[in-house]
């Protein structure tokens, strides 16, 4: 089902048709393992490549690059910019442009940081583009998460559409009423209260009615929940599943005593 | 009270469903006031909601969720400030427990104390992370402190600070104002919103 | 006795007048019942008070007891009540769980709740489809139904909990007239296949038509309680802002006419207008065939 703002894209590829678990924790692991600092830059580079490795498998190497790049160039020319030519560290002096100094130190640091952030996202996005939400919440719930969470994570996602909705609803009602969005700060500053107040006041006027909705469906019922669907799992998704977080345990261990040890 | 008590009605049905309401809200107030081009965010006015309405560990979960779910489902940057927007609602969940949301002035106080809060626990994810920037405009104002002489963790922490502060306020000021006009009948549901509404 | 409720008296927090005072009747098994009032008189505090909701969940005070299925709710947590007493409400969409995807997976949703094993799902959902009439839409999302099947998938995602008790606060409210005639055929057939009905309408012709009982609430009181036929022609309506059916205000009106026999009770339905027209005099006994005859 289509969500609007979605990165989830429905697909066929091996990793569409992996357990949910499997690729939330491959995900999770290969953050921890970036950010332990293991080897400084190499974490980043190593987990990266191998992300994108399986990306490529699956098809879908192309749309996380343009996705990472959308997210990250801005902030990548900014780091570089900043930090080449103010990070305090900056000591060896690369080029001097007028009265900035563009320093070793800072464009290091720059690049460690963009390296380690586009891993992450690579890693991230395995999971957000092929898992839809509900899935997980489902795969999360098959392994014990309690039912009221499932909800809190579940429920927001098909809510969003529709509030969405009314908050266009709400725009064109108060722009036929002569509301002014464009123009000066002043006038943008008016703007907020007609269109924030109705949206907030019309949302929570719903939650009572929804509230006892649940209810006589038993939702606070103590009785264990059962589910009508099951998600396909494989014995060995389950064993890699530990294998991965054994690994990012133990690196992040070692990462951790390497750091303490030589005052990285 | 038990634990398990305290939680169940801490987390009765219906505050999950404000929980859910609120973190659309979070959502959509957020993308709408980015539309708006202001300088605050109202990013949070849900969590603060909840916070007042039921507690800040009600609070501090619907700030936690509504960065994962955004980050799930579409900009993955949003969840690694997840911890952030949970400190958001903690906070303002025990300003209001200690009496720091009856009045408007109060609310302000409020606003001023989690700008503080969060800015401490935003700057290692900032710094860390991010190495202090984010891509928007507030990156002027680091840079400009690296440039006369400040580390980079002062730095970013008067960044967030100045970043923070106008929005904090302002959406403390909006939800004390929201849950002051809501009808009894529905404030009545919740416990807690007795200590910012008598 | 599938509903008993004695003296029930209930103030909202918060609140100094009373929403309900000294409510007493009892329903029996099968039974359809109509509450009627004016907007404010306390009909939803009533469902919600029949479904154990009330004072569970609202607190407040109540003094007297209801007792549902032979469960006092004041003893009994509203989970116990979900699969005795279904409660359906007016806005559709704020029914639905907002977890489900499909219409399928939404009548699913109580079942799960209530610890149903999932072997037994199937036959119950397709079964609550059936009856609502919903059966080939069972893969749509629900936020692409017409307000009328809203209405009937949020019947459904009840029905599937199987209650023996039903009630329904305004439940046609927001629907049109197409949708609410769906709903109320459906509450006819679960009516004539057993399920107890409390239906808060306001939908006076239909209740005429086919419910066993009327009840009036006014301001929190009962003021009447009987056959349709009793209550709905009781001048008592008319003084509370109810209104009487147009039946009732012609044959009324026609009184002082000699037009409706005197001592003889006053219509609420087409075929009692009909009947006493006749007994008048009015009409022949031979009705003639006209094609400007609606009937």
């Amino acid at each position: 089902m289509y969500i609007p703002h979605s990165l989830y894209q429905p697909g066929d590829s091996w990793l569409h048709h992996l357990h949910p678990l499997t690729k939330l924790v491959f995900s999770l692991a290969a953050i921890v393992i970036i950010f332990s600092g293991l080897g400084g830059w190499l974490s980043a580079i190593i987990v990266g490549l191998l992300t994108m490795l399986l990306l490529w498998l699956a098809g879908l190497a192309g749309q996380v690059v343009r996705s990472i790049f959308q997210l990250l160039a801005l902030l990548t020319v900014v780091l570089f910019l900043v930090h080449g030519l103010f990070n305090p560290n900056n000591q060896t002096i690369l080029l001097e442009l007028g009265p900035f100094a563009i320093g070793k130190e800072g464009l290091v640091f720059a690049s460690t940081i963009v390296l380690r952030l586009a891993a992450s996202l690579a890693a991230s996005l395995l999971l957000v583009f092929t898992t839809h939400p509900a899935q997980l919440v489902q795969a999360l719930t098959e392994v014990g998460l309690p039912h009221r969470l499932a909800y809190l994570l579940g429920s927001p996602l098909l809510l969003l559409p529709q509030i969405a909705g009314r908050v266009q609803i709400i725009q064109a009602a108060q722009q036929a009423r002569g509301l002014e969005t464009q123009g000066k700060l002043l006038q943008r500053v008016r703007a907020l209260f007609p269109l924030v107040a109705p949206l907030v006041f019309s949302s929570l006027v719903d939650v009572e009615e929804r509230s006892l909705a649940l209810e006589v469906r038993g939702f606070s019922a103590p009785n264990p929940k059962t589910s009508l669907n099951e998600l396909v799992d494989t014995p060995t998704q389950r064993i890699a599943r530990w294998a991965m977080m054994l690994l990012a345990g133990l690196l992040l261990a070692v990462g951790i005593w390497w750091r303490a040890y030589s005052g990285y | 009270m038990s634990l398990k008590e305290q939680l169940r009605k801490d987390f009765s049905t219906i505050t999950l469903v404000l929980m859910a309401v609120a973190i659309v809200l979070n959502i959509v107030l957020g993308q709408l006031v980015s539309l708006l081009k202001l300088p605050i965010f109202l990013d949070s006015i849900g969590t603060v909601l909840v916070a007042l309405l039921a507690g800040p560990w009600a609070g501090g979960l619907t700030g936690l969720l509504t960065n994962l779910i955004w980050g799930l489902i579409s900009d993955p940057v949003a969840a690694a400030f997840a911890p952030v927007a949970m400190v958001i609602g903690i906070v303002a969940g025990l300003c209001a427990k200690y009496g720091l949301f009856k009045k408007w002035w109060q609310a302000i106080i409020s606003g001023v104390i989690i700008t503080l809060a969060l800015s401490i626990i935003a700057i290692p994810i900032r710094v860390y992370m991010f190495g202090g920037l984010t891509g928007s405009g507030a990156d002027f104002i680091t840079a400009y402190l690296l440039a006369t002489g400040k580390d980079l963790f002062s730095a970013v922490f008067i960044t967030v600070i100045t970043d923070n502060l106008i929005d904090k306020i302002v959406t403390a000021l909006l939800a004390w104002a929201i849950v002051k006009g809501l009808p009894k009948r529905f404030t009545s549901r919740f416990p807690r919103a007795s200590a910012v509404i008598d | 006795m599938v509903i008993d409720v004695n003296g029930l008296t209930y103030t909202y927090p918060s609140t100094t007048n009373p929403a309900l005072k000294s409510i007493t009747f009892q329903v029996q098994s099968g039974q359809l019942v109509a509450v009627i009032g004016p907007n404010g008189a306390g009909k939803s505090t009533l469902c919600l008070a029949l479904a154990g909701l009330i004072p569970a969940l609202f607190h407040g005070q109540m003094q007297g007891t209801v007792m549902v299925c032979d469960m006092d709710t004041q003893q009994h947590a509203p989970g116990q009540f979900a699969g005795q007493v279904g409660l359906v409400l007016q806005n559709p969409i704020n029914q639905f769980s907002g977890m489900c995807y499909t219409v399928y997976e939404e009548v699913a949703f109580g079942l799960e709740n209530l610890g149903v094993l999932r072997e037994l799902m199937p036959k119950r959902i397709d079964q609550a489809l059936q009856q609502v009439g919903l059966a080939e839409l069972s893969g749509r999302s629900p936020y692409t139904l017409s307000s009328g099947q809203q209405q009937r998938l949020a019947l459904a995602s009840i029905l599937s909990l199987e209650p023996s008790v039903l009630l329904l606060d305004e439940p046609t409210a927001m629907l049109d007239p197409q949708g609410s005639q769906d709903v109320f055929e459906i509450i006819q057939r679960l009516v004539r296949a057993g399920t107890t009905v409390v239906i808060a309408e306001h939908h006076l012709e239909w209740i005429a038509q086919y419910a066993d009982r009327a009840i009036a609430l006014v301001d929190g009181e009962m003021i009447l309680d009987g056959a349709p036929r009793d209550v709905l022609s009781s001048p008592v309506l008319l003084q509370a802002g109810i209104g009487w059916l147009r039946y009732t205000q012609a044959a009324k009106r026609g009184q002082a006419y000699g037009l409706w026999p005197t001592n003889y009770p006053l219509p609420v339905t087409l075929e009692q207008a009909v009947t006493g027209f006749q007994q008048a005099g009015l009409i022949s006994s031979e009705p003639e065939t006209n094609d400007a005859d609606p009937s």
